[in-house]
């Protein structure tokens, strides 16, 4: 498969960044199972040349038609889109669990943290959940 | 007794019904999820880390009630996101009690207080206070100052309103086992129900070595923390779920005990494991592998001991097995003499 990184990931593991063009059927089941697990918008290039963005939260990958579903961003219903038709898959979005764990958070400074804490707070009151 | 007598014959008659009928898999808890939109951003939280195109979407009330009934488990625990954001959160969970089910609004009680006015005190209705520790240990936990206090004064005036409440506290391996014990002191005294804890969900994708290691450092802190309890000390759950954390019992996980409903649909396998989606309740039972989920079966569950795939399999030890209830039995009258 090829992998195209386009840009650096500020965390190593995450493939945010990356495009995948998959040669075959099981290298495009690999790159499916990466988009599953990936907390980002991803970008689907169809082999009709359209592009599409949004978030993949399942794959049907047994039975005859191999599909994923896939959750545009900007429509709210989801959209099945059959992997035959898939020409590439791009880690585009932000990868929002990268550095989210518990252990990062503990080891931040305490500067840091209260730069994090004053950031999440103030999103939370200008999207009127406070 | 933390669990009042009607919800505790309410899922004793179920399980024993089902029991009856030879089901082997049916579920416990409903985990509804009806956003992921949160106000906080708790360090550790596997939950609320989307895209803001996918934390905007909602579950409708009728989804949510659609769900329950589909799954049919008497107990249903609305998690999230902070399901207090939902703006119709008011009629999900009217609708819900009109189905009888025991329900459990599982928040960081920031909108509590405000929010208090929609809903109608009910035996079928419970809030659950996220709480993780006295105040410097909570506020450190969900990454605010002042939430702890925030949430105490919600605790107050829901009890003071007629409300039922509960806590519900995570605890990794790092707690300080006397402060926990002194926290359990402070939520009694506040007049809430009961309490819930379980310990945290961490998987890394590393070589297996600390695996055990792990599971028995979490089995120590339970067993310091709940070791020589006061009597004063209720919790809501099942007495044998508090075994297993403290190594008294072995069990295997039950993944489809609480299953879990969002808006990507039913969730494969369990509440923390995120392996696709099924359309309906019964696709989710019949197209599941379970085998593959499991204490030693799959390297993601190896350090698992969550309530949500260990607590169904605790109500299941108490039904299924003499000295399971005998032993419930006994630690449900007399909590001190675990």
């Amino acid at each position: 498969m090829t992998d195209t990184k386009v840009h650096d990931s500020s965390v190593s593991g995450s493939p945010e960044g990356r495009v995948f063009r998959p040669a075959s059927e099981a290298e495009l089941a690999q790159a499916v199972e990466l988009a599953l697990d990936y907390r980002g918008d991803v970008t689907l290039e169809l082999t009709s040349g359209e592009l599409v963005v949004g978030y993949l939260f399942n794959r049907q990958t047994k039975g005859a038609a191999l599909s994923i579903e896939f959750f545009p961003e900007d429509s709210p219903a989801p959209r099945v889109i059959p992997c035959s038709t898939i020409a590439s898959i791009a880690f585009t979005g932000e990868d929002t669990a990268s550095g989210k764990s518990w252990e990062a958070w503990a080891s931040k400074k305490e500067s840091e943290r209260r730069a994090d804490a004053q950031r999440v707070e103030e999103d939370a009151r200008a999207r009127g959940l406070l | 007794m933390a669990v009042p007598v009607s919800q505790m014959y309410t899922v004793a008659s179920y399980v024993l019904s089902k029991k009856l009928k030879g089901i082997k898999r049916y579920p416990l808890v409903l985990m509804l999820e009806p956003l992921f939109r949160c106000n906080l951003a708790c360090a550790g939280c596997g939950k609320i880390q989307y895209p803001d195109h996918v934390l905007d979407k909602r579950l409708t009330p009728e989804q949510c009630w659609a769900a329950a009934e589909e799954c049919g488990a008497p107990i249903v625990a609305v998690p999230g996101g902070e399901p207090l954001i939902h703006p119709e959160i008011g009629r999900i969970v009217e609708g819900l009690v009109a189905q009888k089910r025991y329900l459990y609004v599982c928040t960081n009680a920031i909108l509590l207080e405000r929010k208090l006015k929609e809903f109608k005190p009910s035996q079928y209705l419970t809030f659950s206070v996220h709480m993780d520790g006295l105040k410097n240990e909570h506020d450190l936990a969900v990454c605010r100052d002042g939430v702890y206090e925030v949430a105490v004064k919600a605790i107050k005036e829901a009890l003071r309103l007629g409300h039922r409440v509960t806590t519900n506290t995570t605890l990794f391996d790092d707690a300080n086992p006397d402060r926990v014990r002194q926290f359990f002191d402070e939520m009694m005294a506040l007049g809430v129900e009961g309490m819930m804890i379980s310990p945290g969900y961490s998987y890394q994708k590393a070589p297996d070595k600390q695996h055990f290691l792990k599971k028995a450092k979490t089995q120590e802190l339970f067993s310091k923390i709940l070791s020589r309890p006061k009597g004063s000390w209720k919790f809501n759950q099942s007495p044998l779920f508090l075994d297993f954390l403290m190594g008294k019992k072995e069990y295997q996980c039950t993944p489809w005990g609480n299953p879990t409903y969002n808006v990507f649909g039913w969730q494969k396998p369990c509440y923390l494991l995120q392996e696709g989606y099924a359309k309906s309740f019964r696709e989710l039972l019949e197209t599941t592998e379970w085998e593959d989920y499991g204490t030693s079966r799959n390297e993601k569950c190896a350090e698992c001991m969550v309530h949500c795939g260990y607590e169904p399999s605790a109500v299941s030890d108490t039904f299924g097995t003499v000295s399971g209830f005998v032993r419930t039995a006994k630690l449900t009258m007399i909590p001190t003499s675990r």
